[in-house]
């Protein structure tokens, strides 16, 4: 089955969030809930590495994102670090819709939309590089 | 200090057994903006025809980058550049998981380490798969 969707989608970048403030508490947070105890990051100075995913997409991002059939669920993420993230950076977020993928399996037919987001800190350095798969059933 | 010297093919991390409680998911959830019923309400996650909370994506992600960062150790000499997951069957809470990971090729030019890492449950069926690149120094 083709998938309905406009190709022109892939690639364009909708928008950039305002810049999010790290702080030493939330990253301290983070830490606990995950039971991490390395004293490189438990003091909240420096995050641990998975700390990259946690930012969202702007608002209106996913109201550019095609659906489709039944609510999507999270299949999977390729997270490339490119620098640690430190209390005080001031991270944004870009993201666009990298491709779009139909696959069968035992479970039927899946469609995959994967999200490429570019986290970038106050000095316009890149941080990390996260493809988001999302998965749908038809 | 672990260097490239010290990792060879076939070298495990872990096994690592802990034990995720339904309270630290919802902690996990809340504190990271993802408060769906899926990841917090009992009822709710069995509304969309799941057998109960379940964790989200991005702590098995923070779980198995803890894995990794813990094998590195705490005094630098190496980071992880590049995770990579799959979920495969949604990891419920109130269970003992088991985080592994096996070294499968390492890269003396580069001074690069690749390593599986997975998450099981007690029968043994890994729910979470995936990838790691560990960076070295030396």
């Amino acid at each position: 089955m083709a998938l309905n969707y406009d190709p022109n989608l892939i690639g364009r970048v909708f928008e950039t969030t305002d810049a999010v403030e790290v702080k030493a508490e939330r990253i301290q947070s983070f830490c606990e809930t995950l039971g991490e105890t390395n004293p490189l990051y438990a003091d909240g100075k420096v995050a641990p590495p998975a700390y990259a995913v946690t930012f969202r997409n702007g608002r209106h991002f996913f109201q550019h994102v095609p659906r489709f059939g039944r609510a999507g669920f999270d299949a999977g993420k390729d997270v490339e670090f490119v620098r640690s993230i430190h209390a005080g950076d001031k991270i944004t977020l870009s993201s666009h819709v990298k491709e779009i993928y139909e696959k069968t399996g035992r479970t039927g037919t899946m469609v995959f939309v994967v999200v490429r987001s570019t986290l970038s800190n106050q000095d316009g350095q890149e941080v990390a590089h996260i493809d988001h798969r999302f998965m749908s059933r038809t | 200090m672990k260097t490239f010297a010290d990792v060879h093919i076939g070298d495990t991390l872990g096994p690592v057994h802990q034990f995720v409680s339904k309270d630290q998911c919802r902690k996990y959830a809340n504190s990271a903006g993802l408060p769906a019923a899926r990841f917090t309400d009992d009822e709710g996650a069995r509304k969309e025809g799941l057998p109960g909370i379940i964790l989200p994506g991005n702590m098995s992600l923070g779980l198995l980058s803890k894995l990794v960062t813990d094998w590195i150790g705490y005094d630098g000499g190496a980071r992880m550049i590049r995770l990579s997951t799959t979920y495969r069957v949604p990891v419920q809470p109130d269970h003992t998981l088991t985080f592994q990971g096996f070294i499968t090729h390492t890269t003396e030019a580069e001074r690069r380490a690749e390593i599986d890492v997975w998450i099981e449950n007690e029968e043994a069926e890994r729910l979470v798969t995936g990838t790691a690149t560990v960076q070295f120094d030396k």
